[in-house]
Protein backbone atom coordinates (compact mmCIF):
# COMPACT_ATOMS: atom_id res chain seq x y z
CA UNK A 1 0.00 0.00 0.00
CA UNK A 2 1.39 3.41 -1.03
CA UNK A 3 1.38 6.41 1.27
CA UNK A 4 -0.44 8.46 -1.37
CA UNK A 5 -2.28 7.15 -4.39
CA UNK A 6 -4.13 8.99 -7.14
CA UNK A 7 -6.29 6.95 -9.49
CA UNK A 8 -8.00 8.38 -12.58
CA UNK A 9 -8.24 11.89 -11.16
CA UNK A 10 -10.12 14.43 -13.26
CA UNK A 11 -10.13 18.06 -12.16
CA UNK A 12 -11.76 21.09 -13.79
CA UNK A 13 -11.57 24.85 -13.41
CA UNK A 14 -15.09 25.74 -14.45
CA UNK A 15 -15.45 24.12 -17.88
CA UNK A 16 -11.68 23.75 -18.40
CA UNK A 17 -10.63 20.13 -18.06
CA UNK A 18 -7.19 20.33 -16.39
CA UNK A 19 -6.41 16.85 -15.04
CA UNK A 20 -7.59 14.15 -17.43
CA UNK A 21 -7.13 10.99 -15.42
CA UNK A 22 -3.97 11.35 -13.35
CA UNK A 23 -2.57 8.16 -11.80
CA UNK A 24 0.41 8.26 -9.48
CA UNK A 25 1.69 6.86 -6.22
CA UNK A 26 4.12 8.02 -3.57
CA UNK A 27 5.72 5.51 -1.22
CA UNK A 28 6.63 6.29 2.37
CA UNK A 29 10.11 7.81 2.74
CA UNK A 30 10.71 8.70 -0.90
CA UNK A 31 10.90 11.95 -2.83
CA UNK A 32 8.88 11.90 -6.04
CA UNK A 33 9.32 14.63 -8.64
CA UNK A 34 6.45 15.73 -10.83
CA UNK A 35 7.83 17.29 -14.01
CA UNK A 36 6.18 18.88 -17.02
CA UNK A 37 5.82 22.08 -19.01
CA UNK A 38 3.96 25.11 -17.67
CA UNK A 39 0.21 24.61 -17.66
CA UNK A 40 0.09 20.81 -17.83
CA UNK A 41 -1.52 20.50 -14.38
CA UNK A 42 1.34 20.05 -11.89
CA UNK A 43 0.13 22.68 -9.41
CA UNK A 44 -3.46 21.58 -9.98
CA UNK A 45 -2.45 18.05 -9.00
CA UNK A 46 -1.17 19.33 -5.64
CA UNK A 47 -4.27 21.52 -5.17
CA UNK A 48 -6.47 18.54 -5.98
CA UNK A 49 -4.74 16.34 -3.41
CA UNK A 50 -5.32 19.07 -0.78
CA UNK A 51 -8.97 19.40 -1.89
CA UNK A 52 -8.40 23.08 -2.60
CA UNK A 53 -9.64 22.25 -6.10
CA UNK A 54 -11.58 19.02 -5.52
CA UNK A 55 -11.66 16.40 -8.29
CA UNK A 56 -14.85 15.59 -10.17
CA UNK A 57 -13.78 12.00 -10.73
CA UNK A 58 -11.17 9.60 -9.44
CA UNK A 59 -9.75 8.48 -6.14
CA UNK A 60 -7.14 10.02 -3.85
CA UNK A 61 -6.07 7.96 -0.85
CA UNK A 62 -3.59 8.76 1.90
CA UNK A 63 -2.65 5.86 4.16
CA UNK A 64 -5.49 4.00 2.47
CA UNK A 65 -8.06 6.61 3.53
CA UNK A 66 -9.93 8.59 0.87
CA UNK A 67 -9.25 12.33 0.88
CA UNK A 68 -11.99 13.12 -1.65
CA UNK A 69 -14.77 15.14 -0.08
CA UNK A 70 -12.78 16.21 2.96
CA UNK A 71 -12.23 19.87 3.80
CA UNK A 72 -8.69 21.14 3.21
CA UNK A 73 -8.03 21.57 6.94
CA UNK A 74 -9.09 17.96 7.47
CA UNK A 75 -6.63 16.84 4.78
CA UNK A 76 -3.90 18.88 6.48
CA UNK A 77 -4.79 17.33 9.83
CA UNK A 78 -4.04 13.90 8.37
CA UNK A 79 -0.41 14.93 7.89
CA UNK A 80 -0.20 16.57 4.46
CA UNK A 81 1.77 19.81 4.31
CA UNK A 82 1.93 22.31 1.44
CA UNK A 83 4.82 24.52 0.41
CA UNK A 84 3.10 26.51 -2.33
CA UNK A 85 4.51 27.93 -5.53
CA UNK A 86 4.34 31.58 -4.49
CA UNK A 87 5.29 30.90 -0.85
CA UNK A 88 2.02 32.35 0.51
CA UNK A 89 3.69 33.78 3.62
CA UNK A 90 1.33 35.65 5.93
CA UNK A 91 2.88 39.05 5.24
CA UNK A 92 1.48 40.84 8.28
CA UNK A 93 2.40 38.07 10.72
CA UNK A 94 5.89 37.86 12.15
CA UNK A 95 8.21 35.01 11.24
CA UNK A 96 7.47 33.37 14.58
CA UNK A 97 3.72 33.81 14.16
CA UNK A 98 3.90 32.26 10.67
CA UNK A 99 5.55 29.24 12.23
CA UNK A 100 3.19 29.09 15.22
CA UNK A 101 0.20 29.08 12.85
CA UNK A 102 1.61 25.93 11.26
CA UNK A 103 2.10 23.98 14.50
CA UNK A 104 -1.14 22.14 15.24
CA UNK A 105 -0.50 21.23 18.88
CA UNK A 106 0.23 24.14 21.26
CA UNK A 107 2.41 21.83 23.36
CA UNK A 108 4.73 21.37 20.36
CA UNK A 109 5.41 25.06 19.75
CA UNK A 110 8.83 25.16 21.45
CA UNK A 111 10.07 22.05 19.66
CA UNK A 112 8.65 23.27 16.35
CA UNK A 113 10.31 26.66 16.61
CA UNK A 114 13.60 25.01 17.58
CA UNK A 115 13.41 22.74 14.53
CA UNK A 116 12.70 25.69 12.22
CA UNK A 117 15.46 27.86 13.68
CA UNK A 118 17.99 25.04 13.62
CA UNK A 119 17.15 24.38 9.96
CA UNK A 120 17.24 28.06 9.00
CA UNK A 121 19.20 30.15 11.54
CA UNK A 122 18.38 33.36 9.65
CA UNK A 123 14.74 32.89 10.66
CA UNK A 124 15.68 33.05 14.34
CA UNK A 125 17.43 36.36 13.70
CA UNK A 126 14.26 37.63 11.99
CA UNK A 127 11.71 35.98 14.27
CA UNK A 128 10.03 39.28 15.16
CA UNK A 129 10.05 40.64 11.62
CA UNK A 130 6.86 40.68 9.51
CA UNK A 131 6.89 37.95 6.87
CA UNK A 132 6.08 40.40 4.08
CA UNK A 133 9.31 42.30 4.68
CA UNK A 134 11.61 39.28 4.21
CA UNK A 135 13.62 38.79 1.02
CA UNK A 136 12.41 36.22 -1.52
CA UNK A 137 14.94 33.66 -0.33
CA UNK A 138 14.07 34.18 3.32
CA UNK A 139 10.38 33.86 2.50
CA UNK A 140 11.08 30.56 0.76
CA UNK A 141 12.99 29.35 3.81
CA UNK A 142 10.06 30.37 5.99
CA UNK A 143 7.64 28.54 3.68
CA UNK A 144 9.75 25.38 3.90
CA UNK A 145 10.15 25.75 7.66
CA UNK A 146 6.38 26.11 7.97
CA UNK A 147 6.03 22.79 6.17
CA UNK A 148 8.61 21.14 8.42
CA UNK A 149 7.14 22.22 11.75
CA UNK A 150 3.65 21.03 10.86
CA UNK A 151 4.32 17.45 11.93
CA UNK A 152 3.59 16.31 8.37
CA UNK A 153 4.10 12.86 6.88
CA UNK A 154 3.95 14.09 3.30
CA UNK A 155 5.04 17.47 1.97
CA UNK A 156 3.62 18.76 -1.30
CA UNK A 157 6.35 21.11 -2.53
CA UNK A 158 5.59 23.40 -5.46
CA UNK A 159 8.42 25.10 -7.40
CA UNK A 160 10.67 25.82 -4.41
CA UNK A 161 13.45 27.32 -6.56
CA UNK A 162 11.28 29.61 -8.63
CA UNK A 163 12.54 33.20 -8.77
CA UNK A 164 15.49 32.64 -6.44
CA UNK A 165 19.15 33.53 -6.96
CA UNK A 166 21.45 30.53 -7.62
CA UNK A 167 23.09 30.67 -4.18
CA UNK A 168 19.70 30.75 -2.49
CA UNK A 169 18.56 27.83 -4.67
CA UNK A 170 21.51 25.83 -3.34
CA UNK A 171 20.51 26.64 0.24
CA UNK A 172 16.91 25.69 -0.43
CA UNK A 173 17.98 22.43 -2.11
CA UNK A 174 20.14 21.58 0.88
CA UNK A 175 17.26 22.31 3.25
CA UNK A 176 14.90 20.11 1.24
CA UNK A 177 17.48 17.32 1.07
CA UNK A 178 17.86 17.45 4.86
CA UNK A 179 14.08 17.54 5.32
CA UNK A 180 13.62 14.57 3.01
CA UNK A 181 15.43 12.39 5.53
CA UNK A 182 12.41 12.74 7.82
CA UNK A 183 9.46 13.37 5.55
CA UNK A 184 8.09 12.04 2.26
CA UNK A 185 7.80 14.59 -0.56
CA UNK A 186 5.93 15.10 -3.79
CA UNK A 187 7.98 17.76 -5.52
CA UNK A 188 6.93 19.93 -8.46
CA UNK A 189 10.05 21.58 -9.87
CA UNK A 190 10.92 23.11 -13.25
CA UNK A 191 14.63 23.05 -12.40
CA UNK A 192 15.18 19.51 -13.66
CA UNK A 193 18.74 18.96 -12.37
CA UNK A 194 17.55 20.04 -8.92
CA UNK A 195 14.48 17.82 -9.09
CA UNK A 196 16.45 14.79 -10.22
CA UNK A 197 19.07 15.42 -7.57
CA UNK A 198 16.48 15.44 -4.80
CA UNK A 199 14.05 12.81 -6.06
CA UNK A 200 14.09 9.01 -5.99
CA UNK A 201 11.45 8.68 -8.68
CA UNK A 202 9.77 10.98 -11.19
CA UNK A 203 6.56 11.33 -13.16
CA UNK A 204 6.16 13.42 -16.29
CA UNK A 205 2.82 15.15 -16.69
CA UNK A 206 1.58 16.25 -20.10
CA UNK A 207 -1.85 17.61 -21.03
CA UNK A 208 -3.32 16.59 -17.69
CA UNK A 209 -2.05 12.97 -17.77
CA UNK A 210 0.98 11.12 -16.46
CA UNK A 211 2.82 10.11 -19.65
CA UNK A 212 6.09 8.76 -18.30
CA UNK A 213 7.95 8.01 -15.09
CA UNK A 214 10.64 5.95 -13.45
CA UNK A 215 13.66 5.99 -11.17
CA UNK A 216 15.77 9.13 -11.26
CA UNK A 217 18.94 7.06 -10.88
CA UNK A 218 18.44 5.81 -14.43
CA UNK A 219 18.10 9.21 -16.15
CA UNK A 220 19.84 12.55 -16.58
CA UNK A 221 18.33 15.96 -17.18
CA UNK A 222 19.09 15.84 -20.91
CA UNK A 223 17.43 12.46 -21.34
CA UNK A 224 15.31 12.12 -24.49
CA UNK A 225 12.20 11.46 -22.36
CA UNK A 226 12.50 14.84 -20.71
CA UNK A 227 13.36 16.64 -23.95
CA UNK A 228 10.25 15.24 -25.56
CA UNK A 229 7.88 16.49 -22.89
CA UNK A 230 9.63 19.40 -21.22
CA UNK A 231 11.25 21.41 -24.03
CA UNK A 232 9.18 24.31 -25.35
CA UNK B 1 -14.15 87.12 15.74
CA UNK B 2 -12.42 83.98 14.42
CA UNK B 3 -9.19 84.97 16.18
CA UNK B 4 -11.07 85.52 19.44
CA UNK B 5 -12.69 82.10 19.08
CA UNK B 6 -9.30 80.55 18.29
CA UNK B 7 -7.83 82.10 21.43
CA UNK B 8 -10.72 80.73 23.47
CA UNK B 9 -10.43 77.31 21.80
CA UNK B 10 -6.76 77.11 22.71
CA UNK B 11 -7.33 77.75 26.41
CA UNK B 12 -6.61 74.71 28.57
CA UNK B 13 -10.17 74.39 29.78
CA UNK B 14 -11.74 74.49 26.32
CA UNK B 15 -9.08 72.41 24.55
CA UNK B 16 -9.10 69.86 27.38
CA UNK B 17 -12.87 69.63 27.18
CA UNK B 18 -12.73 69.11 23.42
CA UNK B 19 -10.10 66.37 23.81
CA UNK B 20 -12.17 64.51 26.43
CA UNK B 21 -15.26 64.91 24.27
CA UNK B 22 -13.30 63.69 21.22
CA UNK B 23 -11.97 60.66 23.08
CA UNK B 24 -15.50 59.79 24.24
CA UNK B 25 -16.80 60.01 20.67
CA UNK B 26 -13.82 57.95 19.49
CA UNK B 27 -14.61 55.32 22.12
CA UNK B 28 -18.18 55.05 20.87
CA UNK B 29 -17.05 54.89 17.25
CA UNK B 30 -14.47 52.20 17.95
CA UNK B 31 -17.06 50.13 19.81
CA UNK B 32 -19.58 50.48 16.99
CA UNK B 33 -17.04 49.75 14.24
CA UNK B 34 -14.90 46.97 15.77
CA UNK B 35 -17.32 44.16 15.01
CA UNK B 36 -17.81 45.40 11.48
CA UNK B 37 -14.09 45.53 10.78
CA UNK B 38 -13.43 42.09 12.30
CA UNK B 39 -16.13 40.54 10.14
CA UNK B 40 -14.97 42.24 6.95
CA UNK B 41 -11.29 41.67 7.68
CA UNK B 42 -11.58 37.91 7.87
CA UNK B 43 -14.66 37.10 5.87
CA UNK B 44 -14.91 39.88 3.32
CA UNK B 45 -18.55 40.25 4.32
CA UNK B 46 -19.90 43.80 4.45
CA UNK B 47 -22.52 43.34 7.15
CA UNK B 48 -25.27 45.87 6.56
CA UNK B 49 -27.21 44.38 9.48
CA UNK B 50 -24.53 45.60 11.91
CA UNK B 51 -26.44 48.77 12.85
CA UNK B 52 -29.65 46.84 13.39
CA UNK B 53 -27.92 44.42 15.71
CA UNK B 54 -26.43 47.38 17.61
CA UNK B 55 -29.99 48.64 17.98
CA UNK B 56 -31.13 45.22 19.22
CA UNK B 57 -28.28 45.35 21.76
CA UNK B 58 -29.48 48.77 22.93
CA UNK B 59 -33.02 47.46 23.50
CA UNK B 60 -31.88 44.24 25.16
CA UNK B 61 -29.49 46.14 27.42
CA UNK B 62 -32.26 48.62 28.19
CA UNK B 63 -34.67 45.78 28.95
CA UNK B 64 -32.24 44.18 31.39
CA UNK B 65 -31.69 47.49 33.13
CA UNK B 66 -35.38 48.42 33.27
CA UNK B 67 -36.23 45.00 34.71
CA UNK B 68 -33.50 44.99 37.36
CA UNK B 69 -33.23 48.65 38.38
CA UNK B 70 -35.78 50.30 40.63
CA UNK B 71 -35.99 53.88 41.86
CA UNK B 72 -34.14 52.94 45.02
CA UNK B 73 -31.24 51.11 43.39
CA UNK B 74 -27.93 52.63 44.50
CA UNK B 75 -25.70 54.25 41.81
CA UNK B 76 -22.88 51.72 42.14
CA UNK B 77 -25.37 48.84 42.00
CA UNK B 78 -26.78 50.35 38.80
CA UNK B 79 -23.27 50.51 37.41
CA UNK B 80 -22.67 46.89 38.37
CA UNK B 81 -25.95 45.83 36.77
CA UNK B 82 -24.95 47.73 33.65
CA UNK B 83 -21.74 45.71 33.36
CA UNK B 84 -23.77 42.52 33.88
CA UNK B 85 -26.14 43.72 31.14
CA UNK B 86 -23.23 44.32 28.75
CA UNK B 87 -21.92 40.81 29.37
CA UNK B 88 -25.37 39.22 28.96
CA UNK B 89 -26.13 41.18 25.79
CA UNK B 90 -22.68 40.36 24.40
CA UNK B 91 -23.33 36.65 25.09
CA UNK B 92 -26.85 36.68 23.61
CA UNK B 93 -25.81 38.57 20.47
CA UNK B 94 -22.75 36.34 20.07
CA UNK B 95 -25.03 33.29 20.01
CA UNK B 96 -27.39 35.06 17.59
CA UNK B 97 -24.42 36.02 15.38
CA UNK B 98 -23.19 32.44 15.31
CA UNK B 99 -26.66 31.25 14.32
CA UNK B 100 -26.93 33.88 11.55
CA UNK B 101 -23.52 32.95 10.14
CA UNK B 102 -24.10 29.22 10.06
CA UNK B 103 -27.64 29.32 8.71
CA UNK B 104 -27.83 32.16 6.20
CA UNK B 105 -24.37 33.71 5.59
CA UNK B 106 -22.37 30.49 5.09
CA UNK B 107 -24.30 29.24 2.05
CA UNK B 108 -23.38 32.45 0.23
CA UNK B 109 -19.58 32.41 0.64
CA UNK B 110 -18.99 31.12 -2.86
CA UNK B 111 -21.32 33.70 -4.40
CA UNK B 112 -20.35 37.23 -5.48
CA UNK B 113 -20.28 39.85 -2.65
CA UNK B 114 -23.51 41.43 -3.85
CA UNK B 115 -25.39 38.40 -2.50
CA UNK B 116 -24.04 38.98 1.03
CA UNK B 117 -24.77 42.70 0.79
CA UNK B 118 -28.36 42.07 -0.30
CA UNK B 119 -28.81 39.39 2.34
CA UNK B 120 -27.54 41.51 5.23
CA UNK B 121 -29.53 44.50 3.95
CA UNK B 122 -32.63 42.30 3.90
CA UNK B 123 -31.78 41.10 7.38
CA UNK B 124 -31.76 44.73 8.53
CA UNK B 125 -35.30 45.20 7.26
CA UNK B 126 -36.47 42.01 8.97
CA UNK B 127 -34.80 42.88 12.30
CA UNK B 128 -36.17 46.42 12.34
CA UNK B 129 -39.68 45.22 11.53
CA UNK B 130 -39.56 42.57 14.24
CA UNK B 131 -38.37 45.18 16.76
CA UNK B 132 -41.19 47.53 15.71
CA UNK B 133 -43.73 44.73 16.22
CA UNK B 134 -42.35 43.89 19.66
CA UNK B 135 -42.28 47.57 20.67
CA UNK B 136 -45.86 47.89 19.45
CA UNK B 137 -46.93 45.02 21.70
CA UNK B 138 -45.47 46.85 24.71
CA UNK B 139 -46.77 50.22 23.51
CA UNK B 140 -43.31 51.77 23.14
CA UNK B 141 -42.63 54.51 20.60
CA UNK B 142 -40.07 53.12 18.10
CA UNK B 143 -38.84 56.46 16.76
CA UNK B 144 -37.94 58.18 20.01
CA UNK B 145 -35.39 57.18 22.63
CA UNK B 146 -36.54 54.70 25.27
CA UNK B 147 -36.69 57.03 28.26
CA UNK B 148 -37.24 54.28 30.84
CA UNK B 149 -33.91 52.74 29.84
CA UNK B 150 -32.17 56.13 29.91
CA UNK B 151 -33.60 56.70 33.40
CA UNK B 152 -31.72 53.69 34.78
CA UNK B 153 -28.46 55.60 34.41
CA UNK B 154 -27.02 56.62 37.81
CA UNK B 155 -27.31 60.29 38.61
CA UNK B 156 -23.54 60.83 38.86
CA UNK B 157 -23.12 59.86 35.19
CA UNK B 158 -25.26 62.86 34.29
CA UNK B 159 -23.03 65.27 36.16
CA UNK B 160 -19.81 67.05 35.24
CA UNK B 161 -16.49 66.38 36.87
CA UNK B 162 -13.58 68.80 37.19
CA UNK B 163 -10.23 67.51 35.93
CA UNK B 164 -8.10 70.46 36.96
CA UNK B 165 -9.24 73.34 34.78
CA UNK B 166 -11.09 70.98 32.43
CA UNK B 167 -14.76 70.26 32.94
CA UNK B 168 -15.87 66.91 31.55
CA UNK B 169 -18.88 64.66 31.93
CA UNK B 170 -18.66 61.48 33.98
CA UNK B 171 -20.46 59.80 31.10
CA UNK B 172 -17.64 60.78 28.72
CA UNK B 173 -15.05 59.28 31.07
CA UNK B 174 -17.18 56.14 31.39
CA UNK B 175 -17.37 55.83 27.60
CA UNK B 176 -13.60 56.32 27.30
CA UNK B 177 -13.08 53.59 29.90
CA UNK B 178 -15.34 51.12 28.07
CA UNK B 179 -13.82 52.02 24.70
CA UNK B 180 -10.34 51.43 26.11
CA UNK B 181 -11.39 48.09 27.62
CA UNK B 182 -12.84 47.08 24.24
CA UNK B 183 -9.72 48.04 22.27
CA UNK B 184 -7.33 46.38 24.72
CA UNK B 185 -9.53 43.28 24.90
CA UNK B 186 -9.75 42.86 21.13
CA UNK B 187 -6.06 43.63 20.68
CA UNK B 188 -5.09 41.05 23.32
CA UNK B 189 -7.43 38.47 21.78
CA UNK B 190 -6.00 39.01 18.29
CA UNK B 191 -2.33 39.12 19.25
CA UNK B 192 -2.01 36.99 22.38
CA UNK B 193 -4.27 34.03 21.75
CA UNK B 194 -3.97 31.09 19.37
CA UNK B 195 -7.42 31.79 17.98
CA UNK B 196 -6.43 35.40 17.33
CA UNK B 197 -3.43 34.13 15.38
CA UNK B 198 -5.74 31.94 13.29
CA UNK B 199 -8.01 34.92 12.65
CA UNK B 200 -5.13 37.09 11.47
CA UNK B 201 -3.71 34.29 9.32
CA UNK B 202 -7.14 33.56 7.84
CA UNK B 203 -7.78 37.23 7.11
CA UNK B 204 -4.64 37.32 4.97
CA UNK B 205 -5.00 34.04 3.10
CA UNK B 206 -7.86 31.67 3.88
CA UNK B 207 -6.59 28.99 1.47
CA UNK B 208 -3.12 28.86 3.01
CA UNK B 209 -4.59 28.91 6.52
CA UNK B 210 -6.78 25.91 5.63
CA UNK B 211 -3.79 24.09 4.20
CA UNK B 212 -2.06 24.56 7.57
CA UNK B 213 -4.92 22.71 9.25
CA UNK B 214 -6.89 25.73 10.44
CA UNK B 215 -10.65 25.23 10.26
CA UNK B 216 -11.33 28.57 8.61
CA UNK B 217 -15.11 28.04 8.49
CA UNK B 218 -15.19 27.60 12.26
CA UNK B 219 -13.03 30.70 12.60
CA UNK B 220 -15.52 32.54 10.34
CA UNK B 221 -18.37 31.55 12.66
CA UNK B 222 -16.50 32.65 15.78
CA UNK B 223 -15.49 35.98 14.24
CA UNK B 224 -18.98 36.73 12.94
CA UNK B 225 -20.46 35.80 16.32
CA UNK B 226 -17.95 37.98 18.22
CA UNK B 227 -18.49 40.85 15.78
CA UNK B 228 -22.23 40.76 16.42
CA UNK B 229 -21.61 40.41 20.16
CA UNK B 230 -19.50 43.57 20.04
CA UNK B 231 -22.27 45.36 18.14
CA UNK B 232 -24.68 44.39 20.91
CA UNK B 233 -22.31 45.55 23.65
CA UNK B 234 -21.88 48.89 21.86
CA UNK B 235 -25.66 49.19 21.66
CA UNK B 236 -25.97 48.69 25.42
CA UNK B 237 -23.55 51.56 25.99
CA UNK B 238 -25.40 53.79 23.52
CA UNK B 239 -28.66 53.07 25.34
CA UNK B 240 -27.38 55.26 28.21
CA UNK B 241 -26.17 58.08 25.93
CA UNK B 242 -28.84 60.78 25.51
CA UNK B 243 -27.54 61.74 22.05
CA UNK B 244 -28.11 58.16 20.84
CA UNK B 245 -30.53 56.21 23.08
CA UNK B 246 -32.44 53.01 22.30
CA UNK B 247 -34.66 53.61 19.28
CA UNK B 248 -35.22 51.97 15.90
CA UNK B 249 -33.42 54.78 13.97
CA UNK B 250 -30.31 53.98 16.05
CA UNK B 251 -29.65 51.22 13.47
CA UNK B 252 -29.05 53.69 10.64
CA UNK B 253 -27.49 56.30 12.93
CA UNK B 254 -24.74 53.85 13.97
CA UNK B 255 -24.25 52.05 10.66
CA UNK B 256 -23.14 55.17 8.81
CA UNK B 257 -20.36 56.27 11.20
CA UNK B 258 -19.30 52.63 11.59
CA UNK B 259 -18.78 52.32 7.85
CA UNK B 260 -16.98 55.67 7.71
CA UNK B 261 -14.58 54.63 10.49
CA UNK B 262 -13.94 51.24 8.90
CA UNK B 263 -13.33 52.72 5.42
CA UNK B 264 -11.10 55.54 6.71
CA UNK B 265 -9.05 53.07 8.76
CA UNK B 266 -8.71 50.66 5.87
CA UNK B 267 -11.24 47.89 5.31
CA UNK B 268 -10.61 45.03 7.67
CA UNK B 269 -7.73 46.35 9.76
CA UNK B 270 -8.39 46.64 13.48
CA UNK B 271 -5.42 48.97 14.00
CA UNK B 272 -6.79 51.20 11.24
CA UNK B 273 -10.23 51.19 12.84
CA UNK B 274 -8.82 52.37 16.18
CA UNK B 275 -6.80 55.17 14.57
CA UNK B 276 -9.70 56.16 12.31
CA UNK B 277 -12.06 56.25 15.30
CA UNK B 278 -9.63 58.65 17.00
CA UNK B 279 -9.34 60.81 13.87
CA UNK B 280 -13.09 60.92 13.25
CA UNK B 281 -13.97 61.35 16.93
CA UNK B 282 -11.51 64.22 17.38
CA UNK B 283 -12.56 65.87 14.12
CA UNK B 284 -16.18 65.57 15.24
CA UNK B 285 -15.43 67.08 18.67
CA UNK B 286 -13.32 69.94 17.27
CA UNK B 287 -15.87 70.92 14.64
CA UNK B 288 -18.71 70.55 17.13
CA UNK B 289 -16.96 73.09 19.36
CA UNK B 290 -16.35 75.47 16.47
CA UNK B 291 -19.85 75.28 15.11
CA UNK B 292 -21.38 75.74 18.55
CA UNK B 293 -19.11 78.54 19.76
CA UNK B 294 -17.86 80.44 16.74
CA UNK B 295 -20.10 79.59 13.80
CA UNK B 296 -23.72 79.12 14.73
CA UNK B 297 -24.63 76.20 12.49
CA UNK B 298 -25.08 72.95 14.33
CA UNK B 299 -25.67 70.77 11.29
CA UNK B 300 -22.08 70.98 10.07
CA UNK B 301 -20.30 68.77 12.64
CA UNK B 302 -21.96 65.70 11.13
CA UNK B 303 -20.75 66.79 7.73
CA UNK B 304 -17.16 66.54 8.92
CA UNK B 305 -17.48 62.75 9.12
CA UNK B 306 -18.18 62.65 5.41
CA UNK B 307 -15.43 65.18 4.69
CA UNK B 308 -12.92 62.93 6.47
CA UNK B 309 -14.20 60.03 4.38
CA UNK B 310 -14.00 61.91 1.08
CA UNK B 311 -10.51 63.28 1.78
CA UNK B 312 -9.29 59.79 2.76
CA UNK B 313 -10.73 58.19 -0.35
CA UNK B 314 -9.06 60.82 -2.55
CA UNK B 315 -5.65 60.83 -0.84
CA UNK B 316 -5.43 57.18 0.22
CA UNK B 317 -8.23 55.08 -1.26
CA UNK B 318 -7.25 51.92 0.64
CA UNK B 319 -7.62 53.80 3.96
CA UNK B 320 -5.02 54.71 6.58
CA UNK B 321 -3.83 51.15 7.24
CA UNK B 322 -5.53 49.30 4.42
CA UNK B 323 -3.92 46.74 2.18
CA UNK B 324 -4.77 46.24 -1.46
CA UNK B 325 -6.62 42.96 -0.93
CA UNK B 326 -8.28 41.65 2.18
CA UNK B 327 -10.61 38.90 3.15
CA UNK B 328 -10.39 36.83 0.00
CA UNK B 329 -11.75 33.34 0.14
Amino acid sequence: MSLLELGGVHTYYGDSHILEGVDLAVEEGEVVALAGRNGVGKTTTLRTILQLTPPREGSITFRDESLVGLETHEVAARGLGWIPEDRRIFGQLTVEENLRAAIPNPDDVSDGLRLAFDSFPILEERRGQEGGTLSGGQQQMLAIARGLVGDNDLLLVDEPSEGLAPQIVADVAEALATASEDVTMLLVEQNLPLALDLADRFYILDKGRVVDGGDTAAVTADDERFRRYLSA
Amino acid sequence: MILEALAEFLTLSELGGVIVNGLAKSALYVMIASGLTLIFGLMGVLNFAHGSLTMVGAYLGGLLMVVTVTGGTAPLTRLGLFFVAIVVVFALLTVLGGAIETTIIRPLYDRPPIYQILLTFGLTLVIEEVVRIVLGIYDLQPLSDWQAALATKPQFLREPVALGPVSAGWMSLFQILLGTITVVGIWAFLTKTRYGLYIRAGSEDTEMASALGIDVRQVFTVVFALGIGLAGAAGTLLMWDPTWGASVPLAAETLLPAFIVVIVGGLGTFRGTVVAALVVGMADAVTTWWFQNAIQFTGLPELVLFLVLVVTLIVRPQGLFGVEEVGGH
